[in-house]
């Protein structure tokens, strides 16, 4: 298979408190695969998924998607390689106040029209595509509601919608289900599963939880400090392994 | 590439530099000297005003020329005095605390041995304040005089937990009491406050009030002045209403994109846009702070005193920088999250204002929008005080012209009574629509 992202030395240092986030951190994401992210709070999970699309500039090291240099696009280049690659996140990060449908409409402001997009005019086609991606997330009834008035796991299906709309190569999930309780966490990671099965989207997720990476993770990468300390088949997670990720007093807890 | 320590904050060291060490010193220091400035002209006015009054009333007593210059050293010795002996409101301030090497509070010797250092160090401490080759934290005059003012937070683990007194038994409990007593005092006198005069004024008063009970509005509709020359209180009354509405709308509609250029969060991103972030938020401060009523000064000798568009450019020009200002802020606090999912999925940055900024502000904007708007309905009818145009126009007229009409006090009633029902009327209606949709 082919590599969809290559990462080459990736260094973080947020300069504002000088914290070494991402130390040294090389790996390659295969076309098509569904990748784990997992590590404590502040491993750097965050901080890895977002230099990928550069919403957080990395100090150092290179990330190459799809055969393009990542870290030195140009502003326009930059744009045209994140249209590819969808985002959704922990906090869901919708446009409280927009309509739903609005905020569905955003994930395609990388290709509509700019002029249009400034009236928020769109054309006929997105808005069915839109419509299309609500319904496939099993929420089209709620098109219309604000978004904040849905609750988190459909907001978080929104959130997915969103994702679709860009039809993307690779979709990189933020910790998506750690603000819903698990049976919707299921629900909502089944969707990327489907995602990552039916559409070949390359999926790239964060999860607290050992147990539902276990689930769903082909592959898993695991973080500690900034810097990778487990690569390889949920399987391979032993007690040993998980306390070398975890530290010496975690316990393993189920998520059902 | 640097390669700083591994993971997790690492934290920076408490006192990087000795500018760092002096800042909160020195601000603390003039925090201290000022206060005993002030207590030095509260004094001098005290002198001043009972020689006066009980001593000379022929010669009142002056500050000779030889008198500033004891006045200045007086109160840096003053300020000293309070910073060496004790915690000064200045460094209680700043978190400042003065103790031993020991990290201990400093004996009695140590106070008095730390005050002459300190008068004595104030002739050499900019020299040596530079060569000094110490650490940071001990300048000169503490290493000389056994003693150090530290931050508060950096004695937390230190200090023994001591039974602390109540307030009114510490030096600074005593002193902030005395200042605010004397500054009492001092107010009573300056502002002329005498309760007796709402006993004396009141035969006089009465008689006016009666003529302003006459309340006139027989000019309600008809002109003042045949010739045109002043026009009824509707006239005035549209023209203020018009000169707020002028400058509420047009000031919302300038207000709101140059409120994106004084947000950090739109602007700082490149050299040049935190170049207009900065010039942005200065204007805005600044004009902020002058009252429209002085800047329709200038515009009164500019475009002639009495004109409307005279006030109406000073409620503009208050209006854009006031909310210029409130807007900024409410786009510096919008929930930056959308704004990174919109730009995650390749959106221009206009875009990203567009469809993640905007329907967040959108609300605080007619918030504020109509809480100015009640602002300028109020100043307008009093901005014609400096020739602004308005129905404030009338008001002064007929107060001039006390003791030339018999009916001017009545007149004067008139116009108030007919700004109060506007003024009464128009925070109605922005009430309602401010419930409609907050
Ligand atoms: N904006 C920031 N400024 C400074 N430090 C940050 C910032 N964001 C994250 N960090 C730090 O970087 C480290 C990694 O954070 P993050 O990537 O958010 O971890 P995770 O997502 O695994 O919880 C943490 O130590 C965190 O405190
Ligand atoms: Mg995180």
């Amino acid at each position: 298979m082919e590599d969809l992202i290559r990462i080459e030395n990736l260094v973080k240092i947020y300069e504002r408190g000088e914290v070494l986030a991402l130390n040294d951190v090389s790996t390659t994401v295969q076309k098509g695969e569904f990748l784990v992210l997992l590590g404590l709070s502040g491993s750097g999970k965050s901080t890895l998924l977002r230099c990928i699309n550069r919403l957080i500039e990395p100090t150092a090291g290179t990330i190459v998607f799809d055969g393009k240099d990542v870290t030195k696009a140009s502003s326009r280049q930059l744009r045209h390689l994140r249209r590819r690659m969808a985002m959704i996140f922990q906090q869901f990060n919708l446009v409280k106040r927009s309509s739903v449908l609005t905020n569905v409409l955003s994930g395609r402001l990388g290709y509509v029209n700019p002029a249009a997009s400034a009236i928020h005019k769109f054309a006929k086609q997105d808005i069915a595509d839109a419509m299309a991606c609500l319904e496939r997330v099993g929420i089209p009834e709620q098109a219309y509601k604000r978004a904040d008035e849905l609750s988190g796991g459909q907001q978080q299906r929104v959130g997915i919608a969103r994702a679709l709309m860009q039809q993307p190569d690779l979709l990189m999930a933020d910790e998506p289900v750690s603000a819903l309780d698990p049976a919707t966490a299921h629900s909502i990671m089944q969707y990327l599963e489907q995602m990552n099965q039916e559409d070949d989207v390359t999926v790239v997720t964060s999860l607290h939880f050992l147990s539902l990476a276990r689930r769903y993770g082909a592959r898993i990468l695991a973080l500690k400090d900034g810097e990778i300390v487990f690569e390889g088949s949920p399987a391979e997670i032993d007690k040993v392994k998980f306390k070398e990720i975890y530290g010496e007093d975690a316990e393993e807890v189920e998520v059902r | 590439m640097r390669t700083p320590k591994k993971s997790k904050y690492v934290k920076p060291r408490p006192i990087r530099d000795r500018f760092d060490a002096i800042r909160p010193r020195f601000f603390a220091f003039m925090l201290d000297w000022m206060i005993w400035g002030y207590i030095a002209y509260a004094v001098m006015y005290f002198l001043q005003r009972y020689w006066w009054r009980y001593v000379d009333f022929y010669n009142p007593l002056k500050l000779p020329a030889w008198g500033w210059p004891v006045v200045i050293l007086g109160t840096l010795e003053m300020a000293l005095l309070t910073h060496a002996f004790t915690q000064s409101p200045g460094m209680a301030a700043f978190r400042l605390r003065l103790v031993g090497t020991d990290l201990q509070d400093p004996t009695w010797a140590m106070r008095i041995h730390r005050f002459l250092r300190m008068n004595l160090m104030l002739l050499v401490q900019p020299v040596l304040f530079f060569q000094s080759k110490r650490g940071p934290e001990r300048l000169m005059h503490d290493s000389a005089a056994t003693g150090i003012v530290i931050p508060i937070a950096l004695l937390k683990d230190v200090i023994p937990t001591k039974k602390p007194r109540p307030w009114f038994l510490t030096y600074r409990g005593i002193f902030i009491v005395l200042l605010l007593a004397m500054t009492f005092w001092l107010g009573w006198l300056v502002s002329k406050m005498a309760p007796s005069k709402l006993v004396s004024g009141w035969s006089y008063a009465s008689r006016i009030w009666g003529e302003l009970f006459d309340i006139r509005l027989n000019y309600l509709f008809a002109d003042v002045n045949t010739k045109g020359l002043l026009f009824s209180i509707s006239y005035y009354m549209a023209e203020t209403i018009f000169m707020a509405l002028f400058a509420t709308a047009l000031g919302t509609l300038l207000a709101f994109p140059l409120s994106f250029l004084a947000a950090r969060n739109i602007m700082g991103f490149s050299p040049l846009g935190w170049g207009i972030y900065l010039i942005m938020r200065f204007l805005f401060n600044a004009i902020r702070s002058i009252e429209s009523l002085l800047i329709a000064v200038i515009f009164a000798v500019w475009v002639g005193f009495g004109n409307p568009f005279a006030g109406s450019l000073a409620l503009l020009i208050h209006t854009v920088a006031a909310l210029g200002k409130l807007f900024s802020e409410q786009v510096e606090s919008v929930d930056p999250g959308p704004l990174e999912a919109i730009a995650a999925s390749g959106a221009r940055r206009w875009q990203v204002v567009i469809y993640g900024v905007i329907p967040q502000i959108i609300p605080s904007y007619l918030a504020f929008t109509l809480y100015r708007w009640d602002i300028n309905i109020r100043m307008a009818t009093v901005i014609a005080l400096v020739g602004g145009g308005g129905i404030g126009t009338l008001l002064f007229y007929w107060k001039n012209e006390v003791g030339r009409y018999a009916d001017a006090w009545g007149q004067v009633a008139g116009v108030v009574v007919a700004i109060i029902a506007v003024v009464w009327v128009m925070d109605y209606i922005s009430g309602r629509i401010r419930e409609k949709i907050g």
